[in-house]
Order: C-alpha cells, then structure tokens, then sequence
C-alpha cells in the first residue's frame, strides 16, 4: 500500500472542499470550519487511494480543457449511441446480437483505464466486463449489445476510437 | 425571451422523459440481465442530463436562485460519475454468477468465458 503523502492530502482536501462548498453554498464561518474538518479527515483517510503519482496534475490549464474538450467528444458519442439504443427499444427489442469482446488499449495508467472504461459503460450498447494485462499489453472486456465485428482490433475502433484519443490526450 | 426558454426547458424535459422511458421499456423487454443493463444506461444518460440541464435553467431564469442551479449541477456529476461502476460489478458479477436468466440466447463471441473459465 501507498504512504501518506503531503501533496497528495493538500490536492484531495482541494478537490474535498470545493464540492464542499458547492453543495452547502453558505459562507459562514461555522459551514467553513465543519467544511474544513470534514475535508480534512476525508483527506487524510482517503487520499494514499485517490491520489497516485503527480497529484497537482488537475491544477495544469492544458489538462483541464483537454478535459473539456474530451467532454464534447464523449457528449456526441453518447447522443449517437443512446437514439441507436431508443430505436432499439421502440421497434420490439428484437435486434439484439450481444457478445463479448476482447478489445486491445493503448491506454497504460490506471486512471486513463479508469476513465477509459467508465466512459465505454456509461454509453448505451456497450459495458466493460474486466480489465486484463498481458505482456504488457492491455485488454478491455466489452459486453456490446449488437456485434458488429468480431476481430479485436475492428471491434475496438468501432466501440471506442474517438474516445481513446481524448483519454490519451487527458491522461498520457 | 422568458418564453423561449420556458419552451426549451419543457423540450428538454420531453426528451429527457422520452429517453428514460426507453431505459424503461428496455429493462422489462430485453433478454437477458446484461442487456437490460445495456438498456437501463439510456437512463442516467441522457435522461439525467436533459432533465437536469432543464432544471439548472429553470432554478436560474424563473427562481433566480444561483444556490439551486450548482446544487442540481453537482447530482448531476456525481450521478454521472457513480452509476459506470455500479453497472460495471453488476455485470460481471451477475456473468460470473453464471446467473444471465436466458439459457438460450448464446453470447457471440465470449471472450470472457473463453479466457477465464478454462
């Protein structure tokens, strides 16, 4: 297990403390301090599982609009994929063809293939079952409700090809 | 202009029920668990996303209350954030558990099986 360390508190109390006052919405001084320690003690509990490696990588502009533009990526993928699924639905759910598929990634740090993954679940039509390494190469396991293709590579540009470009430039 | 965006909140909120009834039907229509989840994700896509983007509008041109709007855009989020994980273990638990409730409708192909049931 991962130590303890300051950067990795300070950035997860930042991150604490913004959602903090979001939701609150107060600024008086009793909401802040129960803010501040409520943060705090999440922070120190939970920040050697949250914070891995550079933990002010968020602080950087360039990361945080290459997020957003990720987000206009996955938002337009995610249209796509859920007037497919309506159209599936209406006409009698009869068009199913499911099947797993074993789909190489480029993808190399956990938070890329955290993200990766997540966004892959949350569209419509297709749902990461695992994630395995071999030889240093990693795998997706893609439950995908209409197989189109069932080569890995063919599947893998179908399921997830503008989305990996976005992690990769968010995450690698 | 007060009227255009009360147009477009009630659109808004007609897509957003239109998707999440989609969600609906697919979860009692589909054959197997895996993908009645697959119909289900319709549901805290679209659906949330619409209906809540309505929301923030409404809370911020009809209730002119900044505090809402936030509150409503942070659910949002945290829905958005929470719900791939739960969907994630359901599925592989439910396919580990052997437990997909359609005997015969086959999985074509099953990398999953293939690769961890030898």
């Amino acid at each position: 297990m991962q130590k303890t360390r300051f950067s990795a508190v300070l950035a997860t109390f930042i991150l604490c403390m913004v959602v903090w006052v979001l939701i609150t919405w107060s600024f008086t001084v009793q909401e802040l301090a129960a803010g501040v320690l409520v943060s705090l003690a999440t922070a120190v509990f939970s920040s050697r599982f949250f914070a891995h490696g550079d933990s002010f990588r968020f602080f950087n502009p360039v990361k945080i609009f290459s997020l957003l533009g990720y987000s206009v990526t996955f938002f337009s993928e995610l249209v796509k994929a859920n007037v497919n699924m309506a159209k599936v639905v209406y006409g009698g759910c009869k068009a199913v063809k499911p099947g797993i598929v074993k789909v190489p990634t480029a993808m190399q740090s956990d938070y890329g293939l955290a993200l990766l993954s997540d966004s892959i679940t949350l569209t419509p039509g297709t749902i990461t079952m695992d994630v395995a390494e071999e030889n240093g190469q990693n795998y997706l396991y893609i439950h995908w409700i209409d197989v189109a293709a069932e080569s890995g590579e063919a599947a893998g540009e179908a399921i997830k090809g503008s989305l990996e470009k976005g992690t990769r430039r968010v995450f690698e | 202009m007060m009227i255009a965006v009360r147009l477009l909140i009630d659109v808004l909120i007609v897509v957003g029920a239109y998707f999440a009834l989609a969600g609906t039907i697919g979860i009692l229509k589909m054959p197997d668990v895996l993908c009645r989840m697959q119909a289900s994700t319709c549901i805290p896509t679209l659906g949330v996303i619409c209906i809540s983007i309505a929301g923030i509008l409404y809370a911020a041109c009809f209730l002119h209350s900044a505090d809402n709007a936030v509150k409503i855009a942070v659910i949002a989020l945290m829905i958005l954030f929470t719900n791939p994980i739960g969907s994630h273990v359901i599925a592989k638990g439910a396919y580990k558990a052997d437990q997909r409730g359609a005997k015969n409708l086959k999985l074509n192909p099953d990398d999953y099986g293939r690769d961890f049931n030898e």
